[in-house]
C-alpha cells in the first residue's frame, strides 16, 4: 500500500497538467456564446436610445459583431445566432489552444 | 519431550495473534511466553481490582482485519471511548496541535508573542543544516515552541539530548506521508461538510475502542479460544536457546522450573526482542551478526501506579507532562479509559510513566521510594494533594520501545539478512521485528506470518513502512482508485510556456483574420478596431497592421496564458503546502503518542 503512493506523488509533484481540448473547447465554447447571448438580451432589456434623427437605436456597436458575424443583429433571434456564432468560435478557440499546448508539454516532457 | 507444528515465542499482542489465527485455521500451536501473565507490554495488571494497563494501548486501527479479530473477540465489551490527551506545562493544559486561545492564555502574552517572532524567524530564516532533531523540529515550529513543548519530553523519553538525536529519525515519522493520501482526505472532508454538516466522519483521532476492563481481556479472551482449539499457551518458560542448523530453526530450548527441555516445530514465529533471539541462537551466529543484534538498543519504563481518593482529576484519559520540574513523562488516567477500571467510583487510579533504562538508578529504585517519588511530582505539579494518594504500586516494563537511534538500521540490516537464510523463522511484533508497530501493526504482522505458514507469501517487514496518518478517513476502494486517477491531473503543474504559447497564437490569429476581413470587406467596425493602436502602436487595420496585429496579439496573448498558468500553479502549491502543514502538525500528535 505504502509502495504505491510514492509514484503517485511523484505524478503528482512532477507531472505537467495536460488539457482536454474538447473539454476546453466545449467550456470556453460554451462561455463564449453565452456572453454574445446574455450580452446582446441584456441591452435589449435595457432598451436604446433614440438618435437625433430620431431613429431608435439598440446596441449600435454590438450591432458591429455582424461585420464578422453574418445574419447576427441585437434582436433575440440574434442572441440566439450570435450564442451559435460565439460558441463556434469559443470551442475552436478553447481546442486549438488545448491541442498546442499538449503539443508543447509533449514536447517539451518527451 | 514436546512437539508441535508451530511454535510461537511470547504470548504478547503478535504471538498471540499467530496463535489464534492459526488455530481459527486448524494449525496447532504452541506459544511460550516467560511470564506468568499473557499480553507483553499491552498486558492489563490488576492491582486490588484497581486495573491499569502499561502504558495505554488505545485499540484504533485502519486494518480492517485486525479491527475484525478485536470485534471477534471482545464483542460488546469493546468501549467506545472518547480521547483527550493534553500536553501539561506550567501547571497548564494544552492542546495539541495548539490552539491559539489555548495557547495564549496558558503561555501568556509577552511568551506568545516572542513565540510568534521565534516562530517567523524559523520560517524566514531556517537552519540550513537539519541534522538534529532540535534543528528538525526548530526549523517547523521555532526555537521557542521547541523548547517548551518538545525538548523536555522528548528528553525523558529518551534519556539523551535533542542534539544527539538524529533529525533523520523525526523526519521518519512524517517523511512517508502520502501527498495524494492528504489530498483525497482534505477533498473528502470539505465534500462530507459540503453533504451534510452532521454527518461529520469522526476521525480516528478524536476516539478509540477500548475493552471494558483494559487489553488484558483481549489477551484472555485469545488464550481461551486458542486453548479450546487444541493449541497450547504456555506461561512461565522462557526459552533459553534456538537450536539451527543450515537454513532452519530445528528447536527451542525452554527452560521451567530449572529443567530445560526441547520444543521441536516445523515453524517458528518469534517476537521476543531481536537481540536476545540472536543471543539465544545455538550454535552462535556469525560475529558480526551478533554484534550487530547487540548493537539494537531498548528503551524501558516503569509505572507507578497510585490510587488517588478523589472522583476526578482531570478529563483527559493522558496527559505528557513536559515540566522538566519532575521525572514523570507521561500520566494515564485509568477510569478515564473506561469507568470499569477502577472498583470504587469515588476514587481514581493514575499511571506515572517513567522512561528509564534497564538498570540505571530509577529502574533500580525500591517500589517504595519510587511512590513515593510519584506522589512529589503530583504534588509539584499540582494536580494531587500528596494526602489524597492512598497507596500505589509499580510495574516495571522492560524493553518497552526500540531505540532509533544513528547506527539501528545498518544494525538491522545485517540481523534483517541473516534471518532471511533461515525459512522456518518468521518474526513478528515491535520487539520481534525492532520496529515501531503499534497494538494494530504488531497483529497484522503476526496474521501476515500465519497466513505465510497456511501458504501466502507475505513481505511481514512490509507492514508499517510508513507512519500512517491517522485522521486519514477510511475511503472507499473504489473511491480511492478514481481519485488516484483524477487527482495528479488535477494537482499537477501547469506548463506556463505551453499556455502562454498556446493563448497568444490563438489571440495573435483571431486579431490577424479580424483586420484582414475588416481591411478587405470595409464598413464601420473598422473604425472601433483600429482602436487597438492605443495599445498596439503600429497597428492599423490593413494587411500590413494585420500582421502587426498578429505579433502583438501573440506577445499579448503569450503574457496572458503564461500570467493564468503561473497564477494557477502558484495557488495550487500554496493549498498543497497549507495541507501538507497540516498533516505534519497532525503527524506530530501521533509522533507524540507512540511514546
Amino acid at each position: 500500500m505504502g509502495a504505491e503512493k510514492v509514484p503517485n506523488d511523484e505524478k503528482l509533484l512532477r507531472g505537467v497538467i495536460r488539457l482536454n481540448a474538447k473539454v476546453y473547447g466545449l467550456v470556453l465554447g460554451i462561455v463564449l456564446g453565452l456572453i454574445i447571448f446574455i450580452g446582446t438580451n441584456w441591452l435589449l432589456i435595457k432598451g436604446g436610445s433614440t438618435t437625433p434623427d430620431g431613429r431608435h437605436v439598440v446596441g449600435p456597436h454590438l450591432q458591429l459583431l455582424s461585420q464578422f458575424f453574418i445574419g447576427y443583429r441585437v434582436s433575440f433571434l440574434g442572441s440566439i445566432i450570435g450564442f451559435f456564432y460565439g460558441f463556434a468560435l469559443g470551442t475552436i478557440c478553447g481546442t486549438v489552444i488545448g491541442w498546442i499546448y499538449n503539443k508543447i508539454v509533449d514536447l517539451r516532457t518527451r | 519431550m514436546q512437539t508441535g507444528p508451530v511454535v510461537i515465542i511470547g504470548a504478547g499482542p503478535a504471538g498471540l495473534t499467530a496463535a489464534y489465527v492459526l488455530s481459527k485455521a486448524g494449525v496447532q500451536s504452541i506459544v511460550l511466553e516467560k511470564d506468568q501473565t499473557a499480553g507483553g507490554i499491552a498486558r492489563t495488571v490488576n492491582y486490588k481490582n484497581y486495573y491499569f494497563d502499561i502504558g495505554g494501548h488505545r485499540f484504533f486501527t485502519k486494518v480492517k482485519s485486525v479491527e475484525d479479530i478485536w470485534k471477534e473477540v471482545l464483542g460488546e465489551d469493546l468501549l467506545r471511548r472518547n480521547r483527550l490527551s493534553r500536553i501539561y506545562y506550567n501547571k497548564k493544559f494544552f492542546h495539541y496541535p495548539l490552539r491559539p486561545l489555548n495557547a495564549l492564555l496558558g503561555l501568556g502574552i509577552g511568551n506568545s508573542i516572542l513565540i510568534f517572532f521565534s516562530y517567523l524567524m524559523a520560517q524566514l530564516f531556517p537552519s540550513k543544516e537539519e541534522e538534529t532533531f532540535e534543528q528538525w523540529v526548530s526549523n517547523r515550529f521555532g526555537k521557542r515552541l521547541f523548547k517548551i513543548f518538545f525538548k523536555t519530553y522528548t528528553e525523558k523519553v529518551w534519556g539523551i539530548s535533542c542534539n544527539e538525536i538524529s533529525a533523520e529519525w523525526a523526519g521518519q515519522r512524517v517523511k512517508g506521508l502520502s501527498l495524494l493520501t492528504a489530498l483525497k482526505n482534505a477533498i473528502l472532508k470539505s465534500q462530507t461538510h459540503q453533504k451534510d454538516k452532521k454527518k461529520v466522519i469522526k476521525t480516528l483521532i478524536d476516539e478509540f475502542d477500548y475493552p471494558k476492563f483494559g487489553p488484558g481481556m483481549m489477551w484472555k479472551a485469545m488464550v481461551e479460544s486458542i486453548e479450546k482449539n487444541g493449541s497450547h499457551v504456555c506461561l512461565g518458560k522462557a526459552v533459553e536457546g534456538i537450536r539451527w542448523s543450515g537454513n532452519k530453526v530445528e528447536a527451542l530450548e525452554v527452560k521451567q522450573n530449572g529443567q530445560i527441555e526441547l520444543v521441536y516445530g516445523t515453524n517458528f514465529i518469534s517476537s521476543m526482542p531481536l537481540r536476545e533471539a540472536l543471543q539465544k541462537f545455538k550454535p552462535k551466529v556469525p560475529k558480526e551478526v551478533l554484534d550487530a543484534a547487540n548493537d539494537l538498543k531498548y528503551r524501558d519504563f516503569l509505572t507507578v501506579a497510585l490510587i488517588i481518593n478523589k472522583p476526578m482529576l482531570f478529563p483527559d484519559t493522558w496527559v505528557y507532562i513536559h515540566d522538566p520540574e519532575v521525572k514523570v513523562g507521561r500520566i494515564q488516567n485509568f477510569k478515564n479509559w473506561s469507568p470499569f477500571m477502577v472498583p470504587d467510583s469515588n476514587k481514581t487510579c493514575l499511571g506515572l510513566e517513567y522512561f528509564c533504562f534497564e538498570g540505571d538508578d530509577l529502574w533500580n529504585m525500591p517500589d517504595e521510594k519510587l511512590i513515593e517519588l510519584g506522589k512529589k511530582d503530583l504534588e509539584a505539579l499540582g494536580l494531587v494533594n500528596k494526602n489524597d494518594v492512598e497507596e500505589g504500586t509499580v510495574v516495571r516494563m522492560p524493553k518497552a520501545y526500540p531505540v532509533y537511534d544513528s547506527t539501528y538500521r545498518k544494525s538491522l540490516d545485517v540481523v534483517r539478512q541473516f534471518l532471511e537464510g533461515i525459512g522456518n523463522l518468521q518474526l513478528v511484533g515491535r520487539n520481534g521485528m525492532h520496529k515501531y508497530n503499534n497494538q494494530d501493526h504488531s497483529m497484522l504482522t503476526a496474521m501476515l506470518s500465519a497466513e505465510n505458514i497456511l501458504g501466502a507469501n507475505h513481505d511481514l517487514w512490509a507492514v508499517n513502512v510508513e507512519q500512517e496518518y491517522h485522521e486519514e478517513m477510511k475511503i472507499e476502494p473504489s473511491e480511492e482508485a478514481v481519485l488516484d486517477k483524477i487527482l495528479p491531473a488535477v494537482f499537477s503543474r501547469m506548463d506556463p510556456l505551453g499556455l502562454g504559447v498556446a493563448v497568444g497564437a490563438v489571440l495573435g490569429f483571431i486579431i490577424f483574420l479580424a483586420t484582414l476581413w475588416l481591411a478587405t470587406t470595409g464598413g464601420p467596425a473598422s473604425a472601433y478596431l483600429k482602436l487597438l493602436n492605443h495599445y498596439f502602436f503600429g497597428y492599423t487595420v490593413t494587411m500590413k497592421g494585420a500582421l502587426i496585429g498578429l505579433i502583438y496579439g501573440f506577445s499579448w496573448g503569450f503574457l496572458l496564458g503564461w500570467l493564468i498558468a503561473y497564477l494557477r500553479n502558484f495557488f495550487i502549491a500554496y493549498y498543497i503546502y497549507r495541507i501538507r502543514r497540516k498533516v505534519e502538525l497532525l503527524t506530530f500528535r501521533d509522533f507524540l503518542d507512540h511514546f
